[in-house]
């Protein structure tokens, strides 16, 4: 008795030195990120680059693992089953709080610790620029005397984008015909040879072709105008209030010390601000946003209910 | 043309310069050499090393990473000639044939006629590349949702009887991997298929792991099978002067080169698994037209030739699509166009005006890199055929090692290599009972695509069937293809009514 009473006491003892202690120290070895997705895509990319400047600010290096497979759900399971020391991170995109909704995950956003929200950017719809609808107006117009005749693609079933045509939808009170791709790049080449009369994406997808003149936008659903497109509208400003889009960010496990978090959210704010990593940014197109830990939870929170409320719908 | 040829020749001044070329040689080498390694394929090699390009020039990085991709395609058939392991889906197909030269002790000329293969298929692939692109980008997005649907059909139907064995146990096996394929997310409607609660099988059977499970783990166990004493033996010892072709190797292996180039060139404009359709549709036209098509299966070099070049000229294809149109149609060139994104080029139709120095600049390099990559790699001939001097009681272990390794490193998944290893038994008995593991391969890439085009089309159209009839290209594959299920039908019955009645 008395023993097992010595070992909690000293088990005890070294979990109160050791917490303050490895706080002090964060961090002694490399932090990973583990991003869901394969390599390549558009959060690989940005998350690679943050973490080539972030290394510098955090004192050790910060490496991206990918770990694809089943939609996100293994990515984002391992990083939940990760130890809340700080030093696995996970890249934090919509589906964390799309991807619950529609099949049985272990975790939701609620299992992870915000750290810090990158990027932002706008949803929108693309027109062929020959297609007979001129203006938002026209082409709602059509759309509400021809339901489910407008077919409006989007990068796969219950993914971002096809939410966001959903939620329009439902804001406009019309109905289009959703044509699921495997893929935003997909979705653009069949728009491009006139096989969907329209498509809902998230830059840097498409914005070549809108800056080309082959594709123009039809409805930006952001609260402010593309900087590279100042005659484009949002849809605000025609009178729908309407705002989406895509954020990605990085969120801890659920219990790692705020002192932890904080010290990485400062890192990664650091990091934001490399004028190189602005730089490649800016090359590749993505909105920067930054939201602290506090912001971005809210955030998380109000998308995860969004997206429930949404899926509901669909499954009507 | 000429104004083609003077930008072309600017590229090659950018090309050329000391510091190109030294990152052309370095995408080469690491391309070669992530080609060799089972498993690790170019998709991974170029992700790792994008953000060691971020210091250097947008022309160089670009040189380097493209240098990966094509240098990937050169190495990827060795393992599949030397240890029957195809390393990603351009190289299931090479397993046929180039596995049974290896085991004639015929390795080298094997890997010697897929480096010529690729260097020739390469180069009449650029050309399309330079002359060409424009305008067979625009052609390409006549592909719609329908027009892809009948592609597929066409290539289930062509493609299936793969080496002209057994029909009906191609059929089953082409059925196995339609099955397969339909485990993971739907992709209509996201609801999970077939995935029993498991997030594992959420994103579907990874075709690594099936393909290496079927060809290397089953092949390895096939060989442990044997009795004990043949494990002592080496498989064989190639002497130095078999290790190159000869005259008449060459002198077969050109026309499927050739058509192998012309038929790679032109799938990889489709979107879709270019590598897969052409370098089966190489091999099914080489096996039809040869004037032996029972060598097929047993070893034939036209089998190696014409399916590797297809590959190679399939991949220089696929930069058509990534330059002209900015969108990749094969996942290593969705992780280039990233690159070229990080490094603030957009690919799509301003691009060649806005940087054509990095255009023809990486254009020019593509054909130096094809050079480099064939002085490289014949000379490591030899080194690689030697590979087969290892006794097989070393060599068996150390393949299964590598399998593991490889696999595990395409999405750091322990669930692949569980996957793998079960396939490996399932190839095992496949292969005792003489069922092929290549129809299978080709419907779990296939049956996927075939399924979506096919919703997507009814989807598009309200549900009328008419929509694949009334569409020229899509009426053309389905006719093709009706009429090529018909005529075997057709000669049956001639030759019945001929010899009335004819044989049981």
């Amino acid at each position: 008795m008395l023993k097992k009473i010595m070992i909690g006491l000293l088990a005890t003892f070294i979990l109160l030195v050791s917490i303050p202690l490895q706080a002090a120290e964060f961090p002694t070895k490399e932090v990973q990120i583990i991003i869901p997705w394969a390599a390549g895509g558009a959060t690989d990319l940005i998350f690679r680059a943050l973490a080539a400047t972030t290394g510098q600010y955090l004192g050790k290096a910060v490496v991206v693992v990918n770990k694809p497979g089943g939609g996100s759900a293994v990515g984002y399971t391992e990083g939940m089953k990760a130890q809340p020391d700080g030093y696995t991170l996970t890249s934090a995109v919509n589906p964390l709080t799309i991807l619950p909704h529609q099949v049985k995950t272990a975790y939701t956003y609620k299992d992870f610790e915000p750290v810090i929200n990158v990027v932002s950017d706008p949803s929108m719809f693309l027109l062929r620029s020959d297609s007979p609808w001129k203006s938002l107006k026209e082409f709602l117009d059509y759309a509400k005397k021809n339901p489910n005749m407008i077919t409006v693609g989007n990068s796969g079933a219950g993914g971002g984008v096809h939410l966001v045509a959903l939620a329009f939808e439902a804001a406009t009170g019309v109905k289009f015909n959703h044509i699921p791709f495997s893929g935003g790049g997909p979705s653009v080449t069949a728009i491009l040879g006139g096989h969907i009369n329209a498509v809902s994406v998230s830059p840097p997808e498409g914005i070549e072709h809108v800056k080309a003149g082959k594709l123009k936008i039809i409805a930006l659903f952001a609260e402010k105008r593309f900087e590279m497109f100042p005659d484009v509208p949002t849809v605000k400003e025609q009178g729908i209030d309407f705002v989406m889009g895509m954020w990605r960010g990085l969120v801890a496990p659920k219990g790692t010390p705020p002192d932890v978090i904080k010290k990485l959210h400062d890192a990664f704010k650091q990091g934001m601000d490399d004028p190189v990593f602005r730089k490649n940014a800016k090359d590749m197109v993505v909105n920067l946003h930054y939201l602290g830990p506090e912001a971005y939870g809210k955030l998380m929170a109000s998308e995860h209910e969004l997206y429930g409320k949404l899926l509901k719908e669909i499954k009507k | 043309m000429l104004e083609s040829l003077q930008h072309l020749a600017t590229g090659f001044t950018i090309a050329a310069t000391i510091h190109n070329l030294f990152y052309c040689l370095m995408g080469t080498i690491v391309g070669t050499l992530i080609g060799v390694l089972p498993g690790i394929g170019p998709i991974a090699g170029i992700a790792l090393l994008i953000p060691a390009t971020f210091g250097l020039h947008p022309t160089s990085a670009i040189i380097m990473l493209a240098g990966i991709y094509y240098g990937a395609m050169y190495g990827g058939s060795t393992t599949s000639i030397l240890l029957n392991v195809p390393g990603e889906t351009a190289s299931v197909i090479t397993c046929i044939d180039g596995y049974q030269m290896a085991q004639k002790g015929r390795a080298g000329p094997a890997l010697a006629i897929c480096a010529i293969g690729s260097f020739i298929a390469g180069t009449i692939g650029l050309f399309g590349l330079v002359f060409l692109a424009p305008p067979l980008a625009q052609a390409a997005l006549a592909f719609g949702p329908p027009e892809y649907f009948s592609l597929m059909v066409f290539g289930f139907v062509v493609l299936s009887n793969v080496t002209g064995a057994s029909l009906l146990k191609a059929l089953m096996m082409a059925i196995v991997g339609l099955i397969i394929g339909t485990i993971g997310l739907d992709p209509v409607t996201g609801d999970a298929r077939f995935t029993f609660g498991s997030i594992y099988l959420l994103g579907g059977i990874e075709f690594v792991a099936v393909a290496i499970g079927l060809f290397g783990i089953g092949e390895v166990l096939i060989n442990v099978e044997k009795p004990a004493g043949m494990l002592e033996q080496r498989v064989l010892i190639p002497r130095l002067r078999e290790l190159y072709p000869t005259l008449r190797d060459i002198k077969r292996s050109i026309g499927p080169i050739l058509r192998g180039a012309g038929i790679g060139f032109g799938v990889g404009l489709v979107p879709g698994p270019a590598p897969v359709i052409a370098t089966y549709s190489s091999y099914m036209i080489e096996r039809k037209i040869s004037k032996t098509p029972d060598d097929f299966g047993k070893g034939a070099i036209e089998g190696v030739a014409g399916p590797e070049s297809a590959n190679n000229s399939a991949c220089q294809a696929a930069f058509i699509p990534l330059f002209v149109l900015g969108i990749p149609f094969a996942p290593p060139t969705a992780i280039l166009l990233g690159a070229l994104l990080i490094h603030g080029v957009s690919p799509g139709p301003l691009m060649i005006s806005l940087h054509p120095g990095l255009f023809w600049g990486v254009v020019a390099s593509m054909y130096i890199g094809n050079f480099i990559l064939l002085v490289l790699n014949l000379p490591f001939v030899p080194l690689f055929a030697n590979i087969l001097r290892i006794p097989k009681k070393i060599l068996l272990p150390l393949i299964i090692l590598f399998c593991i390794t490889g696999m595990f490193t395409v999405n750091n998944s322990v669930f692949d290599i569980w996957v793998m290893l079960l396939l490996g038994g399932i190839g095992f008995l496949m292969r005792k009972w003489a069922y092929e593991g290549a129809p299978l391969l080709l419907a779990l890439v296939l049956g996927p695509k075939l399924e979506v085009a096919f919703r997507q089309s009814l989807m598009i159209s309200h549900g009328d069937f008419g929509f694949f009839f009334n569409r020229p290209i899509s009426m053309a594959f389905l006719l093709a293809t009706m009429i090529f299920l018909v005529i075997p039908l057709i000669r049956v019955i001639f030759k019945k009514t001929m010899k009335g009645g004819g044989r049981q």
